[in-house]
């Protein structure tokens, strides 16, 4: 073993090999570190080679993952010392630095006079140089000097050189057509080994790198017209193809393989004949079956990037079943691999084949792939479905075998499809519920078997144990063990099973009843609204069947799951599977993709009234969680529902069962909550004059800021609005995607009561709010508390404004608030992987979905507490997505009524100067770009009167301060 | 490009660590680590390839080779062949086999150096500048013959 020759550096790697524990180490790297810290400030002669030594034991303890923040000139300063200093130049940076050195560098790597060993160093550094600025390479005149490089003799050289191309090529193809024929006359020279020194071939191959790096080079060229060239280039092709076998040494296997994998994706782009693809076709059916791991891997990739080529499809479906033995490789990058390969072929021939060998590998998949699995297989199922039944068999047995991995997409895709397909309906109902009689059910199963019998378990009432009294004890068997959504699905399924049974069976009547009794109690509020409405409506006997009528079709859409795919997919890889079904037109999808018009109408129209008395036109829903406790009719309320932009399948099936409203109760109830979004009476006043108080009650001032209120109640849930001598208005909001209920506190800290009270809420026009009248009087020390449901409807920046006034006995107070129904309560924080991340971003170009701007007079802070800030306002942080520790990237989900939108945001700050940032928002939709950007901007500038007000920070809920008062 | 190098042990300790890009050193440490729990998972005759697009980037790939106690790693993008950083990865043990006569793992350890030495004339700023081992074995040795002259 031979020592390093430094005995200081050698000596303290021991000492930190002999540490016993982590700390002894921490304790050895810190006196260290101390020690080069006192040398390099106090000793200024340092030899070089104590110098040496020191950067070295740096190194060494920054790889054991301790941060070294000194040294740095030591280190340039060394590499500026006389010894081989050309080599290290490349590691040097800045951008004149590399325009003023470019050119010493070409000429160094031009020059014949040069050592080989420093031209091919002078070629990466230009590439280096390069990447920093790609002015520094002018095409003009730099195309025909790179030609003549590719004259070299030199493998050393010309290898350098080739990593020196690929980059160029990969910028510009354009520029660099000469170099074409001279890449094809290079490989002929490998291949035919002419030339090659004994030292450039590796395991008897000549330079595979080169020709891997080579055969690269041309693939970045869109294509090769040049006959003649082309007639050279496939004979060496062929050669490579022919003459490659697999042999028993590994290192030779691997070089020679590398050479035929880059032939064969060369063969591809350049989109040879048939005869030549059918034969690499031919090799790589050969490659999936060979023991050799490596190259089983390849194969496998290859093939599914041959699946862009038009007309091997039928010859790749020729090795289905070794790919499907490839499924159960015991490797998971083999079974990854495989994985994609069947996605990609499948077609309407062999998709019961594929789909069902996935779903039996679910069962024993690991659950890095289980979730990707199930996904995969759903989206095969439907778009490649030979009969409808045998899609809904697929995914419940998918729920089956894999409930967990099952997301509400793929369930409420089978609702959709079961609920527009009559013939289905009793088919689906009766498989659903064969599935409830097996001992463990998931939860999901419960779920869509709840929804499917109680929809359309009166379609199989004359089968053997199927009739409603024997349905409902079997669904109701799963009651007690599931969650409480779950729950409140399952009670609507029950009211609609009592409805549907013809004749009326009262023994039936008593078991639901007494269960809508039971839970009229409940903790949950909606379990609990549901089971006292459903056991009033049950009340009114047959005349109800309408309201309890089955659903309408949904309005045919593009699936949720295909939607996802594409958001899922992150892989960069143009070649990915999922992309490449996303995009092949020719698919026998079961439902007709019918999108609607990017300009389709995305607000719900106001409905002013039900008019129209035919089913299946409007679509009542019935909304209970709009229903205040102050209607004592039936709680039906219609409400519009236009086709939503974004077709989100999510929020029709979210919707409390949607129910249609007959027509005849509403006209019998003219006072029940259809309650058309009224105008505002006065539109939300200038926000900036809001906290000035009216005239009249100049002598009541409130106890402190409206606005510093205002701002802490952006940033969380609860807390004090406003407070003066008389009145505390506190608030607790409650948030849910595009829904929030607002509970505002009156709280009368006086002795004496305050009459005349009024509240009224101004919501701005991307709201839909509406509040209960508040009582006229407040009796002293006594709270009231009014509920206020919001409804987002698109992104803007306005807050509704609270308009409230009182009398205590002397003088009327009043005054406009505002209301924090800021946009920041309709995010939510969405965590994202980089890789997804990336794709989104990439994908979405420019304005008007991507919007940039530089942003001055920031309030300074440091990036921890810009991310504390982001991560308050629902933004997610994703901490290391970007490089550049002074960049945030973040992600957050907006939800508004027509769906939810993926923002993704990126603030590059400037370290020298805090004051300034760049800003980029990207969504899909623009205008929720424009608004997310501003709203950021304004947190940013206006972050002052946030952090100014710590009092209010501290404070934990109104109803708890309120009570304290009582 | 090839984003890093890494020779780590089958414990998990890293030998020798050298990232071609900007990577603060929390994140350098998350990184082997996570490399680290997938290759500890990975068997004797698994493929020498492992996806890292959760680890590093998207499209990025784990090449690796196993030999006795040490993993040698790169971490390359999609533009490089996987096989042909294989080989690279076999010029590079091979010189070191040829410069410390018989490596192992203490030899690296103590002349983690010497190691760089090597690694930096075979690879520089994320591409690769020499596959002949003669020659990297030659500029290693000029290199030390002038170290040791100062």
């Amino acid at each position: 073993m031979a020592l390093s020759g430094m005995r200081g550096l050698s000596v303290f790697i021991s000492d930190v090999r002999n540490c016993q524990n982590k700390e002894q180490e921490r304790l050895r790297v810190d006196k260290e570190l101390a020690n080069i810290r006192t040398k390099f400030k106090h000793e200024k002669g340092l030899t070089p080679y104590e110098k040496k030594k020191y950067v070295w034991k740096m190194l060494y303890i920054y790889m054991l993952g301790y941060d070294v923040d000194f040294g740095h000139m030591e280190t340039v300063a060394l590499i500026s010392a006389p010894k081989y200093a050309e080599k290290q130049v490349g590691n040097v940076g800045g951008k004149e630095f590399s325009e003023s050195l470019a050119p010493d560098v070409q000429k160094l790597l031009i020059s014949s006079s040069c050592r080989p060993l420093v031209r091919k160093k002078a070629a990466l550094c230009l590439l280096r140089l390069y990447r920093k600025n790609a002015d520094v390479v002018n095409v003009e005149g730099w195309s025909d000097r790179m030609a003549q490089l590719l004259d070299e003799r030199d493998i050393g050289v010309l290898t350098a050189v080739m990593s020196l191309l690929v980059s160029l090529v990969a910028n510009n193809p354009d520029g660099y057509w000469n170099c074409v024929s001279k890449c094809v006359k290079i490989i002929e020279r490998l291949t035919r080994s002419q030339d090659i020194p004994q030292e450039y071939t590796y395991y008897g191959i000549p330079s595979p790198w080169l020709q891997v790096k080579t055969m690269r080079v041309l693939q970045y060229f869109p294509s090769i017209e040049d006959p003649n060239i082309r007639k050279s280039l496939f004979e060496v092709l062929q050669r490579i193809l022919m003459g490659t076998d697999v042999v028993k040494n590994v290192n030779k296997n691997n070089a020679s393989h590398a050479v035929l994998f880059e032939a064969l994706s060369l063969v591809m782009h350049l989109d040879a004949e048939k005869d030549m693809m059918s034969q690499c076709v031919a090799l790589l059916g050969k490659f999936i079956a060979v023991r050799e791991p490596n190259i089983r891997y390849l194969g496998l990739e290859n093939m599914t990037r041959m699946l862009l080529v038009a007309d091997v499809q039928e010859s790749i479906k020729r090795h289905q079943a070794q790919i499907i033995t490839s499924l159960k490789d015991p490797d998971i990058s083999i079974r990854r691999r495989s994985l994609d390969l069947l996605y990609g072929m499948c077609d309407v021939t062999n998709a019961k084949d594929i789909v069902e060998e996935l779903l039996q590998y679910l069962t024993t998949a690991d659950f890095a792939i289980r979730e990707e699995l199930a996904l995969k297989a759903a989206i095969l199922a439907e778009k490649f479905a030979p009969d409808l039944s045998w899609y809904v068999d697929v995914i419940l047995q998918l729920i089956e075998k894999a409930g967990d991995f099952v997301s509400d997409d793929i369930w409420y895709r089978v609702v959709q499809f079961v609920t527009n397909n009559e013939d289905l309906q009793a088919y689906a109902a009766a498989t659903a519920r064969d599935y409830l009689d097996k001992p463990a059910v998931h939860e999901t199963m419960v779920k869509v078997a709840g929804y499917l019998l109680g929809e359309y378990s009166h379609l199989l009432a004359r089968r053997p144990g199927c009739s409603p009294r024997e349905i409902f004890p079997i669904i109701h068997d799963k009651f007690p063990n599931v969650a409480t959504s779950t729950k409140a699905l399952l009670l609507s399924a029950y009211i609609k099973i009592l409805m549907h049974s013809q004749p009326g069976d009262p023994e039936l009547q008593k078991q639901v009843l007494s269960v809508f009794k039971k839970y009229e109690t409940y903790l949950d509020a909606e379990v609990q609204q549901r089971a006292i409405e459903y056991f009033v409506l049950s009340q009114k006997g047959p005349s109800m069947v309408d309201i309890m009528a089955e659903m309408p079709k949904f309005p045919e859409r593009q699936s949720a799951l295909l939607k996802k795919a594409e958001d899922t997919d992150g892989d960069a890889a143009e070649l990915s599977a999922t992309k490449l079904r996303l995009q092949q037109q020719t698919s026998n999808a079961v439902v007709v993709v019918n999108q609607h018009s990017a300009n389709g109408t995305s607000h719900p129209a106001p409905l002013s009234s039900v008019s129209s008395g035919t089913r299946n036109i409007d679509r009542g829903f019935l909304e209970q969680s709009q229903v205040g406790p102050q209607h004592n009719d039936v709680p039906v309320k219609a409400a519009g529902m236009v086709q939503s932009l974004t077709a989100d399948l999510l929020g029709d099936l979210l919707a409390p069962l949607a129910i249609e409203a007959a027509p005849a109760s509403v006209a019998a109830t003219p006072t029940t909550a259809i309650l058309p979004l009224e105008e505002p009476p006065v539109g939300p006043a200038d926000p900036l004059a809001l906290a000035v108080l009216d005239g009249n009650s100049s002598s009541v001032q409130p106890v402190g800021s409206t606005s510093d209120w205002f701002n802490a109640l952006c940033k969380k849930d609860s807390g004090v609005l406003y407070e003066d001598p008389f009145i505390q208005i506190g608030i607790k909001g409650e948030w849910r995607g595009p829904q929030g209920r607002v509970v505002i506190f009156l709280g009368n800290k006086h002795t004496v009561a305050l009459t005349s009270v009024r509240a009224i809420v101004l919501p701005p026009s991307h709201l839909r709010m509406q509040l209960p009248p508040v009582p006229e009087l407040i009796p002293p020390r006594a709270q009231v508390q009014c509920p206020l449901d919001v409804l987002s409807l698109h992104a803007s920046r306005e807050v509704p404004v609270l308009d409230f006034s009182y009398n205590n006995s002397a003088v009327t107070v009043g005054s406009k608030l505002r209301l924090p129904v800021v946009m920041s309560k309709f995010l939510q924080p969405a965590p994202i992987s980089s890789a997804d991340f990336v794709a989104i971003w990439r994908s979405l170009a420019g304005p008007p979905n991507k919007l940039q701007e530089v942003v001055r007079g920031v309030n300074p802070m440091l990036i921890s507490e810009m991310t504390e800030l982001f991560n308050m306002f629902h933004i997610c942080v994703s901490p290391g997505l970007d490089p550049n520790p002074n960049n945030i990237v973040a992600a957050t989900t907006f939800f508004s009524e027509s769906g939810a939108t993926l923002c993704l945001v990126r603030v590059e700050t400037d370290p020298a100067d805090r004051t300034q940032l760049r800003l980029t928002v990207a969504s899909t939709d623009a205008s929720t770009t424009f608004e997310l950007k501003e709203y950021i901007k304004e947190q940013l500038v206006d972050i002052s009167s946030i952090t100014a007000n710590p009092a209010t920070l501290g404070f934990t809920g109104p109803a708890a301060a309120l009570a304290g008062l009582l | 490009m090839i984003n890093a190098v890494l020779v780590m042990n089958t414990q998990g300790k890293p030998r020798l660590t050298k990232f071609y890009k900007q990577v603060p050193v929390e994140k350098q440490q998350e990184i082997i680590r996570a490399i680290y729990a997938v290759l500890s998972s990975r068997g004797e005759n698994y493929c020498n390839f492992a996806d890292a697009s959760n680890i590093s980037g998207s499209d990025n790939k784990l090449v690796y080779k196993h030999f006795a106690t040490l993993y040698f790693i790169f971490v390359v993008d999609g533009a490089e062949s996987e096989l042909a950083i294989l080989d690279l990865i076999q010029v590079f043990v091979e010189t070191l086999d040829r410069i410390f006569k018989n490596v192992c793992e203490l030899d690296i350890v103590y002349n983690f150096n010497k190691v760089h030495t090597v690694l930096d004339e075979i690879v520089m700023g994320g591409q690769v500048v020499e596959t002949n081992s003669a020659d990297v074995m030659k500029a290693v040795q000029d290199i030390f013959k002038l170290e040791r002259a100062v």
